[in-house]
This record gives structure tokens, sequence and C-alpha cells, in this order.
């Protein structure tokens, strides 16, 4: 297996949050503590995805939000221009990628990998426009599947791969399959769901694709308990994902087993600078609760047998 | 956050524009936006002309369904989101077609504000009789139908404490070089999906147009390569402006 990048601080942006490289340089600009920046995913043809609305939340970043924006993509050749034009000083980039067909995964893989310090497979998003099947459907629910996904994938590019599953779904099958196929490490994981809202005025579904994917803090026990059950079978890299706020949610994480931490939802609302301040608090707060002792010290941290430490509590 | 208004009165306010007035009032500050959504339409960013109104000019489907509804439907409006204009003291306000509806509320809140409008004829010049007991008016039209025949740059400079400009990109991009930066503040105008800063759609040179602006100083606009240049469509491919 190839280790993953050097991602310091270990935290990044989710996949489908911020998108786009200009975006990235601006939060580089702006201090943000994001080790690694992590691309819109890519796909094999241009595609406006759903109509709007294509989100819907209930306050500002506290409880669940739904998203339905469907994998709007520009052309794999627009975004090698793009991703040509990009200057990050000292954070890596993961471009994420998907397609509909392991050959299309593996078409994408091999354009981008020039780019990429690292790539996500998206095996688990599960939203749609009307009509179609979501990659969470037509691939991620699939072991074999996946695990073809990632062996095409992994015959088109040497760089570390990273398989970022459906919470929705039997994930350690799924995560054996790719990392029996080549995989180096595992995203956990994708949004939930999909979910549904309703105006009650209106007596419709919100969301122009009806259904959505489910993130912010209602997401952020059930990828816990993926990112937990994978370290503890697996015992492999994980990118967690998954109403990640605050320090204590991401050192939660990295207790379950994650060496890097995405953050997303919670940057509903805020401006370039709020944003980057929050990823400071965030390093900060990990900092301090590390009191000296290396990142890796508290990763799989639940994990381990003997007494409690009760220091932190 | 996301709210059901019935419309009270459509107003038409010229042959393209039309003002939608709701039943309630929305707490959004000069500047801010509204996601004003049309069930099975759509979704768009739209700045409040009226506490209580939109004003909206006809392009294509969403904003021709918009213009023509009728007092007791309804529309959802989420928000109010994004930055809005600071304090504003003595301002020349400059508008640019419909982006002269946006100056409205900014007009209402600001000390002796005066102003500097433009369209391509008579008809695009909103407000102008209730802008006139305000403060001075400057008008400029492409057909010369009212005002100056020509563009608005073609009033400017004009003597000011601070400036607001809110129109066509390229109209504010042509005004920018004639303002003092550090006075001026731009409203910014991108394609929308979220609109609270999650999907990065709306960037303008890496900053997010939804949670960053939409008003942006013009010390900022300055450092925006894409600014008067390009913008990236639904897919996220750029398209020129």
């Amino acid at each position: 297996m190839k280790p993953l990048p050097e991602i310091h601080p270990p935290l990044v942006n989710a996949s489908g949050i911020l998108s786009y490289p200009e975006v990235f340089e601006a939060f580089e600009s702006a201090g943000a503590a994001l080790g690694g920046y992590v691309t819109k995913s890519v796909g094999p043809v241009e595609k406006g995805g759903n109509e709007n609305p294509v989100v819907v939340y209930p306050g500002r970043s506290e409880g669940p939000v739904l998203n339905s924006l469907a994998l709007p993509t520009q052309s794999p050749e627009d975004w090698e221009k793009d991703l040509a034009e990009l200057r990050l000083k000292r954070s890596r980039l993961i471009v994420s990628i998907y397609g509909g067909s392991p050959e299309e995964f593996a078409s994408v893989a091999e354009r981008m990998s020039p780019f990429s310090d690292a790539i996500e497979v998206n095996l688990g998003c599960p939203n749609r426009v009307p009509g179609e099947q979501t990659i969470m459907e037509s691939i991620g629910q699939s072991p074999a599947l996946s695990g073809e996904v990632i062996r095409q994938v992994r015959a088109m590019t040497e760089k570390p791969l990273i398989a970022k599953l459906s919470p929705n779904t039997d994930y350690l099958a799924v995560a054996e399959a790719c990392l029996g196929a080549g995989a180096d490490a595992l995203g956990c994981g994708n949004t939930l769901g999909p979910g549904l809202a309703i105006d009650v005025a209106t007596q419709k579904a919100v969301l122009a694709g009806t259904t959505g994917g489910i993130s912010g803090p209602a997401l952020k026990p059930i990828n816990l308990r993926m990112t937990y059950d994978a370290y503890a079978r697996f015992g492999c890299p994980i990118i967690a994902y998954g109403g990640i706020a605050t320090w204590q949610d991401a050192a939660e994480y990295a207790l379950a087993g994650a060496c890097v931490l995405g953050i997303g939802t919670a940057f509903l609302g805020k401006g370039t600078h709020e944003a980057a301040a929050l990823t400071r608090a965030v390093w900060e707060g990990i900092l301090a609760y590390l009191e000296g002792a290396p990142f890796s010290e508290i990763v799989g941290g639940a994990h381990r047998k003997g007494a409690p430490d009760l220091t932190h509590a | 956050m996301r709210d059901i208004a019935r419309i009270v009165e459509n107003r038409r306010e010229s042959a393209w524009t039309h003002t939608l007035f709701f039943d309630h009032e929305v707490a959004c500050a000069p500047g801010q936006f509204m996601m004003v959504w049309l069930p099975r339409l759509g979704e768009k960013p739209f700045t409040l002309s009226y506490l209580n109104g939109i004003t909206v000019k006809r392009m294509g489907a969403f904003t021709r369904h918009l213009a023509a509804l009728e007092p007791g439907e309804a529309i959802g409006l989420r928000g109010p989101l994004g930055k809005g204009y600071p304090p504003l003291k003595r301002p020349a306000l400059i508008g640019g077609g419909v982006g002269i509806a946006e100056l409205r509320l900014l007009a209402l809140a600001s000390p002796e504000p005066r102003f500097v409008l433009g369209g391509r004829t008579a008809e695009e010049i909103l407000y102008r009789e209730e802008f006139g007991r305000l403060g001075p008016v400057h008008i400029a039209t492409e057909d010369g139908s009212l005002g100056r025949k020509g563009l608005v740059t073609d009033l400017l400079p004009i003597e000011a404490e601070s400036y607001a400009v809110c129109g066509p990109e390229r109209m504010m991009a042509a005004c920018l070089p004639l303002l003092p930066p550090e006075r001026t503040f731009l409203a910014v105008e991108r394609y929308m999906k979220c609109a609270v800063g999650l999907c990065g759609q709306c960037t303008c040179s890496g900053w997010r147009v939804c949670v960053d602006g939409p008003v942006f100083p013009g010390t900022w606009v300055r450092q925006m390569e894409d600014f008067g240049r390009r913008r990236r469509a639904k897919s996220g491919r750029w398209e020129a402006i």
C-alpha cells in the first residue's frame, strides 16, 4: 500500500464543498489550517446537476443539512486546464473522481493523476438527477463492482487511492473489496441517505432532485461508527468526514481511527475568513488536547486496551 | 430559514420590470439577498427593492413566471443571505438597468444620497421620481431618451464621500477605475446554487460571492482577476462575461 501524502495539519475540506481551485487558493491565503484540499468530484462528461433548490437546512449549521447537487462537473479537459493553473503554496491536492462504470472512473483517473497528490474515488454519492441511478446504488453498494472500479483505476495511476464509501451499505464488505483491489486508504464516508424534506405550504419536496444526501451533525455518529469499524477491521489510513465542526468532533474521529479529518457542512454561512478561523480553531484545539504528543498518538486511540486516561475528561 | 410569502400586488414598473410585493416584510439589510423559490422552476438570488418586495426583469423562464405572479400566489424565500453594504455617508449610488432596484433600500438608509443611473432607454430608469425627492439624479441612456445620451461612465467621476455600484458586470468594471476603490462598494452577481458558502459555484477569483459578498469593497474587487472577465456556469465550466 502507498502511504497517503503528508497532510499537515491533517485537515481537508470535504469533496463538493468549496470545490474549485481558486477557492482553495483563497482559503490558503486566508490562513486556513487545511493541509489538503479535495476537489469537487470530476466526472467523465460535462454535467449541470440538479436544478435549484439543491440545499435544505434547518438553521445555520445545527441539525441535518440535505443537498442534491448531483455531481455537476466540467469536462475532464476543462478540469485539466483549471488544475494546471492551481498554485497551492503548502497544501496537498486530492482530486475526487466519479464515473458511471469502472471504465469511466479509470479514464477520469488517468487524466487527473498528473495533477493530484492522491485520488479519492467517489463510490458513495447518494444524489441523482431524476431518472438516473446514484453512484451509491449503481456501484457503491456492490463490493464486486466497487472492487472492479478500484482495480481499473489502480491500473491507471501510481498515486495513492482513497476509496470513499457510502455509510448506507455493508461498508466493511465494500471496503474489503476496495483494499483488496489496490486502494490505499478509505474515506469514511459520503453523505447518508438520501433523505427528504417536504415544504408544508406547497406540500411538495423542497429539493428539485426530490431527495438529498444528509450531512452535518446528524451524520457524525454514523460516520464515526463507520470509521471505528473500518479501523478495527483493517487498520488502514482513513480520511473521515461527517459533522466535524469543532476540535472535539475531530478528536473523536481521530480516536476512532481517522488520520485525516474532513470539514464540510460546518462552513455553512461562513465567509472565507470566518471559515479559515474555524479550521484554525479545530487544529489549535487538537494541538492543545495533544499536550505536545504527536497527532498519530491519538489515531485509533479508542481501540487501545488498558485503563482509561481520565486526564482529558 | 425558508419562509413562504404571498404576493399582495404585482406592480408593472416598465415594459420589462415588475415589482412583486409580499404580505410581510423581510429583515434584509441593503445589499443582502434572498433566494427566491418557485416550486419546479428553480431558486435564484434577488436583492430586495422594498422590505416587502423584489423588482424583477423578465429575462428567462424563471423571471417570466415570477413577473407573471398574481396576488394570492406564493413564493419561497430563503435568507437574508450574504454581506450587504456598510453604512454609507453622502454616497453616490451608481446603478445600471435592473441593478437600480438594489439601490432603493440603500438610498433610504443613507444620508444625502445622490444618484447616477444608466440604462438602454428611459424605461429602464426605475424610481426616478422617488430618487429625485431624496437627492440629485444624473441619468444617461444609450438611446438618449432620458438624460445624457451615453453610458453611466460618461457621468463619472462625481463628487461624493462614498460610492455604491450595482448593475451589469461590464458596466461595473468600467466604473471601477473612475472611482476611489477604498470608498467604493460593488455588488457582484454569480450563478448560485447553495447560496450559503458550501458548493463554491459562485466563486469570483476564489471569493464565494454568497458569503464573502455579494457586496465587496472596491479594493478587493480590483484584485479579482475574474471580475468583468469570467464566471462559472452551472456545470462549473468557465464562461466569458
